[in-house]
């Protein structure tokens, strides 16, 4: 089924034509930023040098760390009255990367969810849970738009009580879920443990971090829904920017809106179909923040051209991150982001180690960290302070609850070249 | 004045009841042919639309009560398909099965349009950036504020609740004018300010709290107004009307209930009549535009008066008073009827009493015993066990005169009792236990 046929569909000199006059748009967009302005006349390109699409490696890209030393509104290219909606993503230290829409960039996201939805044969007639979080993390207020698009009873469950969403899902005839993978496996095990039938539902929309096949298979069987990868990211919007089709052999990534390069991380060239590289975006229907070759950090690669289902080229499966980014249960987290947290805490040594580990399908963080004989009276009630105030701490920095543990001084590991604090015990499969 | 539909925000007052007689006509006819909920009731009450000739024949309408929604869980009085509902709200009972809301496009569309009027009415629209720290989800306060605020085409923060601190810094860095969130979750943020050192008046931008989702007082407005330098505005709606509908406008004097989409009635709670003019009682609603989830004469449990005088603002349409309190939150203490808005609006005068109180109730032998535990302000915290006898007595003899109960009191160190983000619970009746 299709959303829009004619432009999911649009491949060749059609798609060219239709790429090259919305990159221009962009680029005309793009130099009511500051930022972009000076970009090109460093780089001395001028607007009307851009003739073809292969014309953009002549822009050099923009990384996250732009976006933050332009907090807040620094990437905005319209006046703040025309943005009516601002979400935020964490940041690689301290302060969250800011991103805005206008009316129609909201349209245009919406419109992108509601493509892939229909894509995987979600129709108005479905009734559609959609268990992540709101606010300010794109995939709630994301999907939830686009499922209205298309008319379909949305239940905005949000995250938390686990019985309810069982309960809901069941009193209310749910066909259609969207959640990280991680949660689904444990609503599962939660419906398991309360005898509790899922019958109604038939799709599973699952995505904000990395699954793999042999997850599918187990969620598809104790869920008894076909499963779909969702893949997307708050500065290209949020969800919905690439995406499974009933085929199931990686994800139509949408041409008309979105202008695909496949990098070598380190040199930055280009590369061709088939090599794994660094995902690189131009978006070109951004109003309110437009960007030139982004660079998502995510590993992956253009696929062969063909797929049954008649849409254009693939991006495979995502592998990996080209930086250290962590997805812990789909929230994105940098270890930077941690040191800045604990080093800005007194009572805090310099020496801390993060171990991620899968509990029970979902992931937990632990941190150990070493405490600060000047600031430890030697009391115990003093410990647990201590404790909590890191645990807070973070969670404020990254929304996200962490077990801290604190050990004695000189007692973490030291390195002598590059430190690796973080261990990811999680392997790639469940 | 600014309005968002003039037309209809102004229109003469016989027009907009000769508006609501057709409306309310159509709606029980409808309801009579296609609810088998409705037409049952109708029934039983001996009443045919046929017995609607005018608008005061409401009266002649079967009450609804929340019950009778859990009653029909989940969604057993629905009057719109499967295929025609585009969402549902769950708000969760206190007891057993939560109450169900479902919602057409049309009914999202009215529930959008009654906040964009309202948020108009505060003076804001293009430009301002709202802030909306209700809980997003199943709970209608976040996605209700949401829809409405981008109605109007104001930047929407959309925090949710919860991470005060990264709540206040985004404020001041993205200067955010407006708030909306429960009353007792921004006095936490006042809170939470402070001690980081940020000024809400005087580092943010922040000029309008839009406040619900619990009753509060208009001593409490003065104080937080006073405090945070805000205009603080009232917000009023339940999940079972769609949602937060109806707020104040700038003149601060009751919630305009827009005639279009509600008809209001106060009802003596005991007898089912309707109330004298000017009278207190229980608000009862019709909601004349509602396709999913119909509801007529609905006996919402909040207790307040109406006031159809034609607003200073130009509004016609009718203002209903803040809420004193639920029918059934009111404490009988020794016989003695008690709202916690009583409790608060009294201790709120007494400028040593800090933000927060508790009331907690028990039973001593055969007797009602009201304690209540008041935070005082930091500034009047002293060590002096004499002057700390002082203000008690003060707050005492204060609450005695309002209530005409005894009730003691005892005064705690301030940020010594418990901290709401969403609904505070300033009540604990220990009598049932």
């Amino acid at each position: 089924m299709f959303w829009d046929k004619t432009t999911e569909t649009l491949k060749g000199e059609k798609l060219n034509a239709l790429q090259i006059r919305r990159l221009k748009q962009t680029i005309h967009q793009s130099q009511k930023v500051g930022f972009y302005k000076k970009r090109l006349t460093d780089a001395h390109v001028r607007p009307e040098d851009i003739r073809t699409v292969g014309d953009i490696t002549r822009i050099p890209f923009t990384k996250k760390q732009d976006l933050r030393n332009g907090y807040p509104f620094g990437f905005f290219a319209v006046p703040l009255n025309k943005v009516i909606r601002i979400h935020t993503t964490s940041g690689t230290t301290g302060k969250p990367t800011v991103v805005g829409y206008t009316k129609k960039d909201l349209d245009t996201w919406a419109d992108l969810i509601a493509r892939n939805m229909t894509m995987v044969g979600v129709t108005k007639n479905d009734i559609f849970q959609n268990m992540v979080n709101y606010g300010m993390f794109t995939g709630g207020l994301g999907f939830h738009y686009g499922a209205e698009k298309i008319g379909m009873t949305v239940i905005p469950g949000a995250t938390g009580n686990t019985k309810r969403q069982i309960e809901m899902i069941r009193d209310f005839g749910v066909t259609t879920i969207h959640c990280t993978p991680s949660y689904a496996m444990h609503l599962s095990e939660v419906a398991e443990d309360l005898h509790a039938s899922l019958d109604s539902l038939k799709t599973g929309i699952f995505g904000a971090e990395p699954w793999s096949e042999t997850m599918r298979s187990s969620l598809e069987e104790r869920l008894g829904v076909t499963a779909f990868d969702s893949y997307g990211l708050s500065e290209l919007f949020g969800p919905g920017v690439a995406f499974e089709c009933p085929e199931r052999d990686g994800l139509h990534i949408w041409h008309d809106v979105y202008l695909v390069e496949i990098i070598n991380p380190k040199t930055g060239e280009q590369l061709g179909d088939g090599e794994r590289g660094e995902l690189v975006v131009t978006p070109l229907l951004k109003e309110a923040m437009p960007l030139l070759r982004y660079r998502t950090g995510d590993i992956t690669m253009k696929m062969e051209d063909g797929c049954l289902c008649r849409r254009g080229q693939k991006i495979g499966r995502i592998t990996g991150r080209s930086d250290d980014m962590l997805v812990i249960r789909g929230i994105n987290v940098f270890p930077s982001q941690i040191e800045h947290v604990l080093l800005k805490i007194p009572e805090v040594g310099n020496q801390f180690m993060v171990y991620v580990d899968k509990v029970n399908h979902l992931d937990e963080m632990t941190v150990d960290v070493e405490i600060n004989r000047d600031y430890f009276s030697g009391e115990l009630a003093d410990l647990a302070r201590i404790q909590k105030k890191i645990v807070k701490e973070l969670h404020d920095a990254l929304e996200l609850r962490t077990t801290v543990k604190l050990v004695e001084p000189g007692s973490l590991p030291r390195f002598e070249g590059k430190a690796n604090r973080v261990v990811d015990q999680r392997g790639d499969e469940i | 004045m600014n309005c968002w539909d003039p037309r209809v925000e102004e229109m003469p007052q016989a027009e907009l009841r000769q508006m609501q007689y057709k409306l309310l006509k159509s709606l029980v006819y409808r309801l009579y042919s296609f609810s088998p909920f409705y037409h049952d009731r109708m029934k039983e009450q001996n009443v045919h639309p046929d017995d609607i000739h005018a608008l005061s024949d409401v009266e002649k309408l079967p009450f609804m009560f929340k019950r009778d929604l859990r009653d029909n869980y989940p969604d057993k009085i629905f009057t719109a398909t499967k295929d025609d509902l585009v969402r549902y709200h769950v708000s969760s009972g206190t007891t057993g099965k939560p109450t169900v809301v479902g919602y057409t496009q049309n009914d999202l569309d009215t529930w959008t349009t009654s906040l964009a009027r309202a948020l108009t009415s505060l003076g804001l629209g293009r430009g301002d950036v709202i802030q909306v720290s209700y809980g997003y989800g199943l709970f209608t306060g976040g996605l209700g504020l949401h829809y409405g605020a981008e109605r109007i085409g104001a930047t929407v923060l959309p925090t949710s609740v919860g991470n005060t601190e990264r709540q206040i810094e985004l404020m001041q860095d993205l200067g955010a004018t407006a708030i909306a969130c429960t009353p007792s979750y921004l006095l936490h943020i006042g809170e939470v300010a402070e001690k980081m050192g940020v000024d809400l008046h005087k580092d943010t931008n922040l000029r309008t709290g839009i406040l619900g989702a619990e009753p509060w007082t208009e001593q409490m407005r003065v104080r937080m107004e006073e405090w945070l330098g805000i205009k603080a505005y009232d917000i009023y709606g339940t999940s079972e009307l769609s949602g937060p509908m109806f707020t104040e406008c700038t003149e601060q004097d009751g919630f305009h209930v827009w005639s279009d989409i509600a008809l209001v009635e106060i009802i003596d709670p005991k007898t089912g009549e309707q109330v004298a003019p000017g009278e207190r009682g229980e608000l009862t609603m019709t909601i004349l535009q509602k396709e999913a989830l119909p509801m007529i004469r609905f006996r919402i449990g909040d207790i307040t008066r109406v006031n159809e005088e034609v607003c200073a603002c130009g509004r016609t349409h009718p203002r209903v008073d803040r809420i004193q309190g639920r029918v059934d939150d009111m404490l009988i203490i020794r016989g003695i009827n008690v709202f916690p808005s009583q409790v608060e609006y009294t201790l709120m005068t007494i400028p040593e009493v800090g933000q927060h109180f508790q009331i907690v109730v028990d039973r001593k032998g055969a007797l009602d015993d009201m304690l209540v535990r008041v935070e005082l302000n930091k500034e009047s915290f002293s060590d002096k066990i004499t002057d700390l006898m002082l203000i008690r007595q003060k707050v005492e003899h204060k609450l005695r005169n309002v209530l005409n109960v005894n009730a003691n009191v005892e005064l705690v160190e301030p940020g010594s009792l418990p901290r709401y983000e969403g609904k505070s619970k300033k009540v604990v009746d220990r009598r049932s236990l």
